[in-house]
Formats: C-alpha cells, structure tokens, sequence
C-alpha cells in the first residue's frame, strides 16, 4: 500500500536519513523503532510529504507521491510528536477546526467530532480548554484530531512522549483497537520497545539514519535464538566488578545500568558459578538474577552495542 | 481560507486583549493629548510706574491682541504681591520705550513672553519713528492690510487647533494599529512552532489559503480597529474631520493592507516568538517616530531621517489623512500616497511569503 525506495535525507553535512525503505501492507500495524537521533521524525516527515527527500522515493499504491502529494495526504492521518493543538480553545473547537479543513461540516462534521470524541475518551470533557487538559489527555486529542478525516493509514511519532502511564495505556489500547478493528494502517515509531511490542506485527529498527534490521517481531528475536539474556541485581554499584562481569568469555553484550547489569550470553553457558565468585571476591551481595528470553530491547543491543535510552 | 480565518476569530473571542487594549490605549492618549492642548492663555500681570494709566492701559489691549498671554493690568504693589506670593511666575513693568520683567520664579513660558514683548515693541516703536515723517502711517497700514494686492497664507499644523488634534489622532491610531496587525501575525509563527501549521499543509487546503485566511483577519481587525476610532472621535468627540470620511476610510484600508505586509515581511525575517515580541515595538515606534506620528512631519530637518520617511507606510498614511481632514483636499491629492501604500503592500507581501517558503522547505 505505501512503500518508501531508499529515502535519503541530508541537512548540510549530516545524513538524517540513509537509504531507508519501508513498506507497509494494508491493515497491518508497523513499528519504526530507535535511539533519539535515529532519524525516525525526518523519515516520517518525508512519507508524511512534509519534507521533501535529497533522493528516494515515496509511493502510494505503487504511485510516486513527491510531485502530487494530494493523493497521500487524502488518506493520511498524521500525529506528531508535538501537541499540535490550539491550547486557547477547548477540544471541541480544535476538533471543529480540523473538520472544516477536511471540508466536513454541519451534521457530518457534529457526527465525526462525537465518533472520536468517544474513541479517545473525552466526550464529557470536550468544551474544556484544552491548556488545562493533562498531558495524556492533550495527547488523546492530539490523536483525535487526525482521526476526523477517517484517514486509512495512520502515522504516529512517538505519541506517548512524556505522559503517565494511565494515559499510556488509554492511548495504545486505542491504536490497538483502530488496527484490529477497524482495520486502520498504522506505522508507529517509538524508543519505547515495549509499546512496539505490544502494537505492532512488523518492525523496522533504525540508527544513525539506517535500518539495521527488520521483520516481524519473532523474526528479529529469532537473531538472538541462541541466546538468553540474564538480569543482575546488587544491593549497590559495583563498577569494577561490572567490568569484570562483561569481560568473561562468552559474553556477548553488557548493558550495566546504577545497581543492576544485563547480559547477553550464549544458551547454556554456565555464567552462575563465575557471577557468584566474582560477587564475592568484590564483597559484592546478589539480591536477584533473572534469565530470560530476549526481547526486541535486546535485539537492539546486540545490532547496535547501545540501548534505545543511549 | 474560511476556516482558517473563522479559526482567528475564535482565537479572538478566547484572547481579545491586546486588541482591546491597543484600542482603549489610542483613544486614552488622543483624549488625554487632545485636552491638555485646550489650556487657557497664560495669566500675566502688568504695571508701571512711569507712565499714565490711559497709556499703560492702551499697552495692554495691543498686547493681548496677540492672543498668547492674557495681560491684566494692575497697582505695582498688587502685581508684586502676585509674584511675591508665588501666584503667577513674573510680571511686567511697562515702560516708554521699554519694559521689565519682574520674576518670581522660573517659567518654561518666559522666553515666550520675553520674544513676544520684544516683538511687539520694536514694531510700536518703528510705527511710532515712523510717525514722526508720515503721521497717517497706521491708517495707510490698516487700510492696506484690509485689502491686499496679493494674498498669501502658509499652513502648518502647530499651533492650529483642529490640525493639532487631527494630527495626534491620526498618529496615534496609525501607531497603536501597528501592534495589532503585527501581534495577530504573530500566530503565522506560532502556528509552525506548535505544529499546528504542518497539520494544516496535510489538510487539502492550499497555502495561500492558509496565508490569507490569517493575513485578512489581521487586515479586518486592524482596519476595523482604525475606522472605530475615526468613528468615535468624528461623532461622540466631535472631531472635525473634513467632508470626505469616506475617502479617510480608504485611506485607512490601504495603509492597514501595507502595515500586514509589512508584518509579514518581518515574520519572515525573524522566526522566534520571543524575538518578534521584541522587534515589533522597535519596528512600531521607530516609524511613528520618523514617519511623523508623534509630531508633524514638517518638523523635522534632519535630512537623514527624511528620507527614511519616504519608504515607511506611516508617512504616506499621515499624510493623506492629513491632506483629506485639514486642507480637505479629495482624491487627486492623495492618489500618489495611497499608490505607495498599495505598492509598499504588494512588494513586502511577495517577499515576505517567498521568504517564509523558502525557509521552510530549506
């Protein structure tokens, strides 16, 4: 339905964006994931029209959208990552003003602002200005406001950013619902990996302005089928002893955080006895050890050697 | 266009105001200004002890002909009783052939006085050497001052009542409107800050729709707010404004349609809120100061500052309105202002959205 052939964006003499293709099939939920500065908001710009590519190319239904971008735009829903609202009117208003651009007007246009009132959850708070909303319900309308044209792909850009997790939680449970049950298109980029998770059936990975890997979510953790992920925690910081932890033989990546330490390492090796006499030698007290099977934050760490917060 | 231009209204409705208040600030500045003109001739007054009464009585009259100073003639000791006491700042003595002030304190008033005495009797004195070889001489003069051989009056501003008023009127609301224009501007830049803007260019909406719909709000508050204040002081202050007000309306829409161009322009250099906040009230009082809305453009002579006010808008706008209400003159006279005004308008519209453009696809 709407692919991208070797998007490339230059500013200068950075490349934000280095020979990225994407596609996304009818009614399938993709997740665009990576680092802050990854290159993902320049990416979504550029399939959103707004930005035009140094080279590459954007098609919808195998047609170019750079020159004639109208076709695109039409069926396009776009939630930025900024609140991109009028905080001096309230929800209603802004809803009003959205409609009208898209043409809708008198009793459609009443209809579409209840329908997605509603989806957000905001009908009975809709003639409050939207400046004295919360974050997470200025994020809801901020996702509602692209929903008044009925688009059929809907692009979001880290749409969670900076909200409570209650909010969180309404506003994926939505998503999730337009792409199961409505069968609404939806890329969604994040740097959190388990909304992505959570949403999404294909994810593309993305750093320094490239996609390092992609597939669907079982397909990228089968990178690290043979492997397992063990999760570390001290009763404090132990850098010295962290060092040593990760430079045992057969460690594949270590991610050390204030008192805890991940590490990924081959299936079967035998790490326990090492971490316990390493602990001790250092005085060190070993307050949980978890193995797990990895996750696409794992999978991160291992293309790239840094962790989505990095 | 409609929707985005209804959007500014809405806009106005929740935050009217700096609209407000620009209004309220140029009718509370006319007013204030227009009444403080309207002071009574100063008191002054006059003795002598060397003349007869009779004589110094006749001074008097020829001295308040003048109209500048109210002369009231009185005992030496009660006129120094007034000084004394601090009642008026000086009083004169009349003499012969000269006179004395008596002062009491400073006056920024004096030199006035002091320029008007010496005046007044250099010419008295002059008639009366005169005299002495043609003893008809004030009655030739007279006589020939009642029917010229040719008429000849200059105009200016100060000093005539009407123009005075007309002149701050006009200057203070060309003044104040340049900050309701420019500030509903502002919104352009707000708009691509928030985002909001980004929404809209994925909406089927044009971009010249997006840029008129905000640039004609701007031009029907600004233009609404100057044909108000025209409409209040004509009808509840009673300002004299000429024959053709219809005429000062037209005037009013060309300068507001060159103020938004040029507010334009300036959003299109300078793309931060907080800096524009800035820029404007320099941009605004800058040109008022020059273009000749805080004092008559004839006033000033410093050839520099001049030709600056050849290329600002609020001189050409002065200037019509004041050709139209004080020498009511019609549209012949004004067709040259109101030609720059539509020019100046045109010339910093197209640069201005080029540049906006051109920024941000860059």
């Amino acid at each position: 339905m709407l692919e991208t052939d070797k998007l490339t964006k230059k500013f200068k003499d950075t490349l934000a964006v280095d020979d990225v293709s994407l596609e996304l099939r009818k009614g399938e939920s993709v997740g665009l994931l990576g680092p802050n500065g990854a290159g993902k908001s320049t990416a979504i710009a550029m399939i959103s029209t707004l930005l035009k590519p140094s080279s590459g190319d954007v098609r919808l239904h195998g047609k170019s959208v750079l020159k004639d971008p109208g076709d695109m735009r039409r069926v396009l829903g776009v939630v930025p990552q900024k609140i991109a609202l009028y905080e001096e009117l309230s929800a209603y208003e802004n809803l009003k003003f959205f409609g009208r651009l898209y043409g809708l007007s008198g009793k459609k246009l009443e209809q579409r602002i209840g329908y997605v009132l509603d989806l957000v959850g905001l009908a009975d708070r809709k003639k409050e200005l939207v400046k004295h909303y919360s974050g997470g319900m200025q994020r809801r309308v901020n996702l509602a406001a692209a929903m008044m044209h009925e688009p059929e792909v809907l692009i979001m850009d880290e749409p969670t950013v900076g909200i409570d997790p209650q909010s969180r939680n309404h506003l994926l449970e939505t998503i999730r619902r337009l792409n199961r049950e409505e069968g609404m298109t939806v890329l969604y980029t994040s740097h959190y990996m388990e909304e992505v998770e959570k949403l999404c059936d294909r994810v593309y990975i993305m750093d320094h302005g490239k996609v390092i890997a992609q597939g669907t979510k079982e397909k990228l953790k089968a990178i690290l089928s043979d492997q397992e992920t063990v999760w570390i925690e001290f009763d404090q910081s132990y850098p010295e002893l962290f060092k040593k932890l990760s430079e045992i033989e057969g460690v594949q990546h270590a991610d050390a955080d204030e008192r805890s330490l991940k590490l990924i390492i081959p299936k079967g090796m035998r790490l326990l006895a090492s971490l316990f006499h390493e602990a001790e030698r250092h005085g060190a007290q070993v307050t949980n050890v978890h193995v797990q099977t990895p996750t696409l934050e794992d999978v991160f760490l291992r293309l790239t050697g840094r962790t989505l917060r990095d | 266009m409609k929707a985005v231009f209804l959007l500014q209204w809405r806009k106005f409705y929740r935050q009217p105001l700096l609209v407000l208040a620009m209004f309220v600030l140029t009718i509370i500045f006319v007013s204030v200004s227009a009444a403080g003109g309207e002071d009574e001739p100063v008191f002054v007054p006059v003795y002598t002890e060397s003349m007869k009464q009779e004589q110094a009585l006749e001074w008097v009259e020829r001295l308040n002909d003048e109209k500048q100073f109210a002369f009231k003639w009185m005992l030496p000791s009660e006129a120094r009783s007034y000084v004394a006491e601090g009642d008026v700042p000086q009083a004169v003595e009349l003499m012969e052939a000269d006179y004395r002030l008596l002062v009491g304190r400073e006056d920024p008033a004096r030199l006035a006085l002091d320029s008007m005495l010496r005046r007044v009797y250099s010419e008295e004195l002059r008639f009366e050497n005169a005299a002495q070889d043609v003893p008809e001489i004030r009655e030739l003069m007279d006589s020939a001052l009642s029917d010229p051989v040719l008429k000849l009056s200059a105009g200016s501003l100060q000093g005539n009542g009407d123009g005075d008023k007309l002149q701050l009127l006009f200057g203070m609301t060309l003044f104040f409107v340049i900050y309701t224009i420019m500030f509903s501007l502002v919104r352009i830049v707000d708009e691509k800050r928030t985002g909001t803007w980004n929404r809209m260019i994925l909406s089927p909406v044009r971009k010249w729709q997006m840029y008129f719909g905000h640039l004609g709000f701007s031009f029907l508050i600004g233009f609404s707010q100057i044909s108000l204040i025209f409409l209040l002081f004509r009808y509840a202050f009673g300002f004299e404004m000429g024959d053709r007000f219809w005429l000062l309306i037209a005037i009013a829409a060309c300068y507001t349609f060159s103020i938004v161009a040029l507010g334009l322009l300036i959003i299109s250099l300078i793309a931060k809120p907080q800096q524009l906040s800035a820029v404007i009230p320099i941009v605004a009082t800058g040109m008022a100061m020059v273009g000749g809305a805080f004092w008559p453009i004839e006033l000033v002579t410093n050839e520099v500052l001049l030709t600056v006010s050849k290329v600002l808008p609020i001189t050409y706008g002065l200037e019509a309105l004041t050709s139209v209400a004080v020498y009511g003159n019609g549209l012949p006279s004004v067709a040259t202002s109101l030609v720059m005004l539509l020019g100046f308008g045109g010339i910093c519209t197209a640069i201005g959205i080029r540049l906006l453009e051109w920024r941000s696809v860059s």
